[in-house]
Formats: C-alpha cells, structure tokens, sequence
C-alpha cells in the first residue's frame, strides 16, 4: 500500500477555482498547461471536476459570494486532498484585507497546504508550489487510507 | 492453464494501457511539449483506486462494475478464440451499462454525456458491426477460423476502422461525449476514485478488443514476426488518430453519425460489392 501512495503523486489531478481573482493569477495558472509550462510531465491534468480533481488551485481573494462554493467544491473533492492558494490574494487578501465584501484568502474558508506568492504568481513559482504540494501526498494518502480502515 | 488465460487477460489492457501512455508521450511531441511518462496511465490507475470510493448511489457502482466485467468477458471471448458476434454483443452490452451508470446520477452533464454516448454508440457500432460481418464472410465468425490475407481482400474495413478508433479513443473530431469543452468527460462526470478507474479499465478493455479486430487483418510468418507485424498494425492505428486529433477541431454530434453512416458503412459495403462482383465471395 506504500507504493500506492507514492504513486499517487505522480497523477496530480487539477481543479482550478476562481474565487474572484482579477485574472491575473488564472492566466498564470492556464499557463502551466501550455507547452511552455508544461505542467503534465508530472502527471497534471485540468480535469475541471471536483470529484475527479486531487489537488485545488485557488486563485483569488475569498469574496463572501464564492465562500460557500469554496467551501462545496472542497467537500466535493475525494480524500486524499491538496489546496494551493495561487497568489498574494488567495494567501491573504492583499490589497483587498478589510474589504467589506471577502473573507481575506482561502485559508479562512478551507485549510490551505502551499501558499505561492506574487502577483501575479509566475508560472515558476507556481511549479514550485505544485512540487512541494505533492511531497505531501504520500502522508496524506496514508492518512487517509488510516482513516478510512 | 488456468494462469495463462488469466495472464493473456491481463496482457491486454496493459498493452493498451501503454499505448494511452504512447498516446499522451506522442501527442506532447507534436504539441512542442515534454509530455508525462510513457506508464502514466497506470499511476492514474494506482491514484484513483488509492482515492475515497465516493457514490451518488448504489447503481452507479454496480453499472460501473458490469461495465468493465462485460468488456473483460468479451475480450476474454475474442483471445480465447471465441465468436467475433458473440464478442461484439457482449462489448455493446458494455458499453450500455457506461451510459445506463451515467443515467443513474441525477446531474445534467452525465445525463447530456450519456445522450452523446448513445449517439456516439450509434456512429461506431454499425461500423464496427459491418467490419465483423467483412471479416466473417467466407464463413465462419469464430476467431481461431478467421483465414490469412484479410488485408488483401478486405482492405478497406480496415480504413473503416479508423473513425471507430477515434470515437473510442475520445479524439477529436469525434470525441463527441466526453467533451473535455463544455460537458467535462460527459458520463464519466460522476465518477470518481476506484469507480472512474474500474471504467477506464473497461476502456482498455474495449480498445483492446477493437485493436484486436485490427490485428486480424495481419498475419506474419513466424509467431514472432506474426506478433510483431500486428503490434505495428495497431500503432500505426493509433499513430493516424492521434495525427487526426491534433489536426482537427471538435465536429457536431450530426456530423459524426453522418459520417460514419455513409463513409464507414459506404467503404465496407463498397468492399464487399466489389469482392461480389469477382466472384470472390
């Protein structure tokens, strides 16, 4: 069951989420797909279905419209789970903390695992992101098969 | 005994299973990508059977689970010899069971992808049923009676394929249902974990099969050079659909029934009409 969760981390399953960013981030983000980025030499794929995603790109500071949605689409997607929060937005809130109308990043809706800064986030960093996102996927993968014996 | 049919039964998808890896290595070249590894098919496998099992209800799982044995039945019918109809039925009933799971979640994307299913069930499978009939002409259906030199009498079912290949192998122009677009993979919309691999798996299954009607066209002189001429047949069957797919863009659903209707079924009635009028069959 150990190489099964190892593997795991070679099929990294992509869900990108749009929480009210300027865009900026999501261009980046689609960028990885490119043939520049190439972000499927790792197994990555935009599936664009909760159900079949393994690891959330989120972009966007939480606007209190998209908090519920987040918080579906999260619960939606099958344990084991990664989140990335893709930018300064979705980290913190940035120029939008205080803001009447947002939750102030992705982190004060559903738990965050790598938080990739910029803005927007260069395609590098969120490659690095998505790395590091993934050296967690083997604990998490056992945790969850922990959890459901 | 036993252990060797249980080995050709597992032989056949992990081939395919390589080829899908070829698949997504040659498509990444001709895009200017590096693409993933040659076996990621089977670490998507390993990912999702390792993923929660999550169901909209118990039907969904238990179509998904008659879908794949019906595909591996009727796999196990055509490398054990068995009758190519037989074989083809029961792969239908496969493919049923796909788009009766898709019906069974209460959502309006599995619904529209097992809609397009059946249209697509529609296009491929007349096709597919007229190269049977080709291959079976002179006789008998059965596999282990099928005679040598198909290719030179049959040639163009073997073209009629193609477009079957496509459809199955979820290509553009044809990969109508699962509509990556706007439908995200139609009836596999809901699935999930073990459940979406258990399909993919009947996936495998079934082009194993379908390749294995190709392969019937072929035949080498030694064993080896017979196994090695038939593996070239099906990547060069896979090689023209992945060049299709990357030089075309999504037709309409009327198109792709349109097509392989009077194309398809029009090459191999074309054949056979002119074999009639030799005096061949």
């Amino acid at each position: 069951m150990g190489l099964m969760d190892r593997i795991g981390a070679r099929s990294p399953w992509i869900l990108h989420f749009d929480t009210g960013s300027c865009n900026g981030c999501d261009l980046e983000v689609w960028a990885l797909l490119t043939p520049r980025y190439d972000v499927e030499r790792f197994g990555g794929v935009n599936r664009a279905n909760p159900k079949q995603a393994d690891i959330l790109l989120i972009t966007g500071p939480v606007t209190k419209k998209c908090e519920d949605r987040l918080r579906n689409l999260y619960e939606q997607v099958p344990e084991p789970k990664l989140v990335m929060a893709c930018g300064n937005c979705a980290s913190t809130g940035a120029p939008f903390h205080n803001c009447y109308n947002v939750c102030q990043g992705v982190d004060k809706v559903i738990p965050v695992d790598v938080y990739v800064p910029g803005c927007a986030a260069r395609p590098e960093a969120l490659i690095d992101g998505f790395v590091k996102a993934l050296s967690l996927w083997e604990e998490r993968s056992k945790a969850a098969r922990e959890a459901r014996e | 005994m036993v252990l060797a049919e249980i080995a050709v039964l597992l032989i056949g998808p992990l081939l395919v299973g390589l080829s899908m890896g070829l698949d997504r290595k040659l498509t990444a070249r001709l895009q200017n990508r590096r693409g993933p590894p040659l076996l990621q098919p089977f670490y998507d496998i390993a990912k999702l059977l390792s993923k929660r099992p999550q169901m909209l209800g118990d039907l969904q799982g238990l179509f998904a689970l008659f879908c794949v044995a019906f595909q591996a039945v009727a796999f196990g019918l055509f490398a054990f010899g068995g009758d190519l109809v037989v074989a083809f039925f029961v792969s239908s009933m496969g493919a049923v069971f796909l788009v009766l799971g898709a019906y069974s979640a209460p959502s309006p994307y599995s619904h529209l992808g097992a809609n397009r299913e059946l249209l697509a069930l529609l296009a491929y499978e007349p096709v597919l049923f007229m190269v049977i009939m080709a291959v079976g002409i002179n006789g008998s259906f059965l596999i282990s009676e099928v005679p040598p030199g198909l290719l030179e009498r049959i040639p163009l079912a073997l073209v009629a394929l193609l477009p079957v290949l496509v459809i199955l192998l979820e290509k553009s122009p044809y990969d109508v249902p699962a509509a990556h677009q706007e439908l995200a993979t139609g009836p596999y919309v809901e699935y999930s974990g073990p459940y979406l691999a258990l399909l993919e798996l009947a996936r495998w299954y079934q082009l194993a099969f379908v390749y294995g009607i190709a392969t019937l066209f072929i035949w080498g002189p030694r064993p080896a050079g017979d196994v090695a001429l038939k593996l070239l047949l099906a990547f060069a069957l896979l090689f023209a659909a992945i060049l299709i797919d990357n030089t075309t863009a999504r037709l309409t659903r009327r198109r792709m029934v349109l097509f392989t209707l009077t194309a398809g079924v029009g090459l191999i009635a074309l054949n056979l009409i002119v074999l009639y009028l030799a005096g061949v069959i």
